[in-house]
């Protein structure tokens, strides 16, 4: 009798033993990155990264071009200016160095709106997420150095944008898929919502021309200078590396 | 000597009773979401893959725009030397290069200690949110900042900083926890501008923050693409 007693026990502990041990697994499963996501979120991923990856497979083509033209054009003046100034065309898009046009979307913020610089930045950063390719705030151009804060005297506080004040109205221009970035504003539970509670309405409208000034002065770098690693053993290396992708 | 023997054996089904229903409502639980789950997980393979070769990509995109660097400044060595100084500012203002420098180094963690200690609490309450990095770096921006790295994502012009779901994204990148900012500018004013704000207010919710000030910290180039498809330049169509 006391025999079977200590075997009910122990059939008891082990079942319960085990099921201990996979609940705390259930649990530990959910604690870690992607698995903690919901469904649409996963897709959401999934198309962004999909879209990224085709972008970078357009600019692994550019490139690769680029090196081609670039050698072909050995010392011949006129291919070498020609292909630097395709370069530079592109660099002042992201760095700001030259009036550009292209369909987009505005943003109107009037004055009797509640809507702080904060809001600004993060209708700026709505605008960025959605694909934007430029965007400027009235007169000035938004780059990666742009400061957008505030500025105050004794009776108003005013938007600022690279430490110049911005009056109103308020407007934001950015150049990009004009559908893309209104919807990127106005998604359900997006920023018009919440600025909606606030009992802020800036004025969204898609626009087939939009003008993105260019910035006014280049940014003066104090403390940053380009890094240069050493690379004393890199071109040796380099076809190693080579080798062993065409070997796969 | 019989009923002593009946009291912890109904003690004992009583609770393995409570593990076995409790088990089985998570089981429950489990199969009535598992062909979703069975879709996540599939999901989560692609975006794995697509990371994989996403990285694979920006690495030869780095590649790429270093060999072009070198040929270029091999070709016009000593000639075209203002266009190629421009061509060379460029770079650095759009965020191409590599650059060093003084500046700041924040670091900022999710508040794991006081989900822990309060576990039947919101966790969102705990975990850092996308908005707490923007406003970390926009702050940084007012204060002067030259060049900005979050968890070695190069902020450019065109960067975001969002999220899906609880997930960071900078530069459409998946970052996690604990974040770390990197900022070339002057120490001082760096760090006077964030403490005052953003990083006061975390360390007022009990978020693990640290800020140190840095000699020479590098921040490394932007490897991901430059694609315009609506911006041109004006006056030249």
């Amino acid at each position: 009798m006391k025999r079977k007693w200590y075997l009910t026990i122990t059939a008891v502990f082990l079942v319960m033993g085990i099921l201990l041990s996979l609940q705390f697994r259930a649990q530990e499963n959910f604690a870690s990155g992607l698995t903690m996501q919901r469904t649409e979120n996963l897709i959401a991923m999934v198309r962004d990264l999909s879209s990224k990856r085709q972008n970078l497979s357009f600019e692994i083509l550019d490139l690769t071009e680029r090196l081609t033209a670039q050698k072909q054009a050995e010392r011949d003046d006129k291919q070498l200016v020609s292909n630097i100034a395709n370069e530079m065309n592109k660099l002042n898009i992201i760095t700001g160095a030259t009036e550009l046009i292209g369909p987009g979307l505005t943003i109107t913020i009037d004055r009797y709106m509640p809507i702080l610089y904060i809001d600004i930045i993060n209708i700026v950063n709505e605008l960025w997420a959605a694909g934007a390719e430029a965007i400027s705030i009235n007169d000035q151009r938004v780059t990666a150095n742009s400061a957008i804060f505030y500025a105050e005297n004794s009776n108003n506080v005013f938007l600022t944008v690279n430490n110049h004040t911005i009056d109103y109205p308020v407007v934001i221009m950015a150049i990009g898929d004009a559908a893309n970035l209104e919807k990127g504003l106005t998604i359900p539970g997006g920023i018009m919502d919440n600025l909606a509670l606030f009992g802020a309405y800036p004025v969204l409208e898609k626009k087939d021309e939009t003008t993105v000034v260019a910035r006014n002065d280049t940014p003066h770098f104090y403390f940053l200078k380009e890094y240069k690693p050493e690379d004393t053993s890199s071109s040796e290396s380099k076809p190693a590396a080579n080798n062993q992708i065409h070997n796969d | 000597m019989s009923r002593k023997w009946l009291l912890p054996i109904t003690i004992m089904c009583f609770i393995a009773g409570f593990f076995l229903t409790f088990q089985l409502k998570v089981m429950a639980g489990i199969s009535t979401v598992n062909p979703i789950s069975e879709r996540n997980t599939n999901l989560i393979t692609i975006i794995n893959d697509l990371e994989e070769e996403i990285k694979n990509q920006e690495e030869l995109i780095g590649e790429t725009r270093d060999n072009l660097d070198k040929l270029q400044e091999e070709q016009i060595k000593g000639r075209l030397q203002e266009l190629q100084d421009s061509l060379k500012t460029a770079k650095i203002l759009a965020g191409l290069t590599p650059v060093a420098g003084k500046g700041i180094v924040i670091t900022v963690d999710d508040n794991t200690e006081g989900l822990k200690a309060n576990p039947d609490d919101d966790p969102n309450k705990y975990i850092i949110h996308y908005s707490q990095l923007l406003n970390i770096v926009s702050e940084l921006k007012v204060g002067g900042a030259e060049a900005i790295s979050i968890n070695g994502q190069r902020l450019i012009t065109t960067s975001e900083i969002r999220c899906v779901g609880n997930l960071i994204l900078i530069n459409t990148t998946r970052i996690a926890p604990p974040f770390e900012i990197s900022a070339i500018g002057s120490p001082r004013l760096l760090a006077e501008i964030v403490t005052a704000s953003e990083l006061a207010i975390m360390k007022l919710s009990n978020y693990p923050v640290d800020l140190k000030e840095v000699e020479e910290l590098i921040i490394p180039a932007y490897k991901g693409d430059l694609q315009f498809k609506y911006a041109q330049t004006k006056g030249e169509n």
